[in-house]
């Protein structure tokens, strides 16, 4: 039913490490706002029973996003043919793009302090249009930086005017 | 002044055209704005309200001495600054030159204007006076204010043909006025024209005008059930300006509506009392979203808004803001017309040819038997929306990147919407609830559709008129020729 968003053997795979990024950056951001909407709800509520509610949902959310992480680190798998990259993703909502080396305008590669624990970097192509969503979150940086070199060598080669 | 005449630096070309000055009434136009904003500023602090009671104006003589003070510095300022703007077109590009204590010479080579306006606001309307303000693609775009009305359409003329690659001795330009009322002239060839009926009667229909009425019955109810009717003027009092702000804009701003072709390319006039006339390069144009809001349906009208890059950019002067829209109310017809002057031939209407499976109802139960989606290899149009219905047509070769979208509701029925990604943010293309199996199917052509170079698409506007044969023209039409695709190529 989904040969939309198969993944074949060719497909190159986050590596494991990706998986404990996501879950350490989903605490990161997660556990704070959850601790702040809870403070705010006690605030509001008089530190009665609302706020409970709200640091339970936040506990929930927060958790169901460290569980997840590792099967939504699996579902991402992207695919460098001679002329596009492609890119699948998601779990519940699935996601597939191709983008052409030829629409690329540049190619930024960025690792935050959590994904420099694991040796981690993001590798994302920007182009004209500011809906395109080309990223691949986390590969190694060595990766990173041989996937740069080469979409960078491959764009200057294909480049299509506007 | 120990700086140097700024003629001296162009002595060479300045010899062949000499360098002009903006028209002797520029500083009148630009102090008349400033003026009118002290004159309000005035009004609102020293007109008697009724909570000074006593409250006693200065004297009539000092604040008329300070205004003629304000009045004669604004005049002193705009005079020197009309007195050192100097502009000169010569053999390789436009040169503008400004500014007394902070010099500044902006130099524009012909093939990198995309477009040229001739706006007239309205103190300079009554003068007979234009500014040229030209769109080099990027958001700061050089002007020349003001100039007579004969000479801004010539230098408009003038630019556009040496940006189509016509050398400087076969530029002819077609200096008379035009019409006080439309900007048009005998050479001119009116494609399509919006009569201030329609145009009344589509701004007063527009599901935007709907929407913000329902929300402020919505926020006139909220207010009864509060009980305080402050809290109900405080809101109806901003609504209200919106919605006259809303219908004011779409008529005044869209007055007098005309879309015209001649030998320099697509223009739009429109404009009640800032006359506008732009011109809009078919070259640039990234995709086109035709809408039907629900009340339009019954009265057969339509609206055609574009995407182009470098449009909607707006700078301190409202003047600079081009608007997306390219056709504000029209009946069918004229859709027919003003998608054929930007792309020809393009068949849009019979694209739409493919259907979604029926099951797509239970995710699209009201729009469902209107979705639609197709493409013939150049171009991709797609029709969806229920309220507001749209066809988004989008040249497969200007596409950015494609991608796929299924949710979970989506997953069980196999559907997935399919979403183009142009360049710019007003237009975004999608097909809703295709059938998987055939997108499957279709997905590796669409991929390798949108690898397309643009120089095969049809999206490059009419030949550049008044080259006439490339063998003879010499070598500088071929040069001129190649800027063009230099054109598109850095973009």
């Amino acid at each position: 039913m989904s040969e939309l968003f198969t993944v074949t053997a060719d497909w190159q795979r986050l590596p494991s490490n990706a998986a404990k990024a996501k879950r350490l950056g989903a605490l990161a951001i997660n556990l704070p706002l959850a601790v702040a909407a809870a403070v705010g709800a006690g605030l509001l509520a008089n530190w009665g029973w609302p706020m409970w509610l709200v640091a339970a949902a936040g506990v929930a959310w927060t958790t169901w996003r460290v569980v997840r992480a590792g099967r939504w680190a699996r579902s991402f798998a992207y695919l460098e043919r001679e002329q596009d990259l492609l890119i699948t993703s998601g779990l519940w909502n699935k996601q597939f793009s191709a983008v052409p080396y030829g629409r690329m305008l540049s190619v930024e590669v960025q690792s935050g302090p959590i994904a420099r624990l694991w040796g981690l970097a993001s590798v994302e192509i920007v182009t004209a249009s500011m809906a395109s969503n080309a990223t691949i979150p986390a590969v190694t940086t060595e990766v990173a930086a041989g996937l740069r070199d080469r979409l960078i060598a491959s764009g200057e080669a294909q480049a299509l005017p506007l | 002044m120990s700086v140097s005449e700024p003629q001296s630096s162009t002595t060479d070309d300045a010899a062949a055209r000499p360098a002009e000055r903006p028209h002797p009434l520029t500083p009148l136009i630009r102090g008349w704005v400033v003026l009118l904003a002290i004159l309000i500023g005035i009004g609102k602090e020293f007109l008697p309200n009724g909570s000074d009671r006593d409250f006693r104006l200065p004297p009539i003589e000092l604040i008329i001495g300070g205004i003629a003070l304000i009045t004669l510095a604004a005049g002193l300022i705009g005079f020197i600054s009309w007195r050192f703007t100097h502009f000169v077109t010569d053999d390789h590009e436009l040169r503008i030159d400004t500014g007394m204590l902070f010099r500044q010479s902006q130099r524009i080579a012909y093939d990198k204007v995309q477009g040229v306006d001739v706006v007239q606001p309205l103190a300079a309307r009554m003068f007979g006076l234009a500014e040229v303000s030209i769109d080099i693609g990027s958001g700061a775009r050089p002007k020349v204010r003001f100039l007579t009305l004969a000479r801004a359409h010539g230098m408009r003329d003038y630019l556009l043909a040496r940006a189509h690659g016509v050398r400087p001795a076969e530029v002819i330009t077609h200096a008379e006025t035009g019409s006080l009322l439309t900007g048009l002239s005998g050479h001119d060839q009116v494609l399509v024209t919006v009569p201030t009926r329609t145009l009344i009667v589509a701004a007063l229909t527009t599901h935007e005008l709907l929407t913000a009425i329902v929300g402020l019955v919505i926020a006139a109810a909220a207010a009864a059930w509060v009980g305080h009717p402050w809290i109900g003027l405080g809101i109806a009092v901003p609504a209200a300006s919106a919605i006259f702000g809303l219908v004011s804009s779409r008529v005044l701003k869209q007055f007098h509506y005309t879309l015209s072709r001649r030998s320099s390319g697509l223009r739009i006039t429109r404009g009640l009392t800032t006359l506008s006339s732009h011109s809009l390069p078919p070259r640039r144009v990234q995709a086109v979203q035709v809408s039907q809001s629900l009340l339009w349906r019954r009265l057969g009208l339509y609206r055609v808004d574009l995407e182009v890059i470098g449009f909607s950019i707006s700078d301190e002067q409202d003047s600079d803001k081009v608007s997306s829209i390219m056709l504000p109310a029209g009946s069918l017809d004229q859709v027919r017309t003003c998608l054929d002057a930007i792309w020809p031939g393009s068949g849009w209407e019979q694209l739409t040819d493919r259907q979604v499976p029926s099951r797509a109802r239970w995710l699209h139960p009201l729009s469902g038997p209107f979705l639609r989606w197709g493409h013939d290899g150049r171009f991709m149009v797609t029709r969806h929306g229920w309220l507001v219905r749209r066809w988004q047509v989008v040249p497969l070769a200007r596409a950015q990147s494609l991608s796929v979208h299924q949710g979970p509701i989506s997953r069980r029925l196999g559907l997935a919407d399919l979403r183009i990604q142009t360049g710019g943010h007003q237009v975004m293309v999608n097909a809703e609830g295709l059938d998987t199996v055939e997108l499957a199917t279709e997905l590796p052509e669409l991929c390798r559709l949108q690898r397309q170079r643009v120089a095969s698409d049809p999206t490059i506007g009419p030949d550049p008129v008044g080259v006439g044969d490339p063998a003879q023209a010499g070598p500088e039409v071929v040069r001129a020729d190649q800027a063009v695709e230099t054109i598109s190529d850095s973009e």
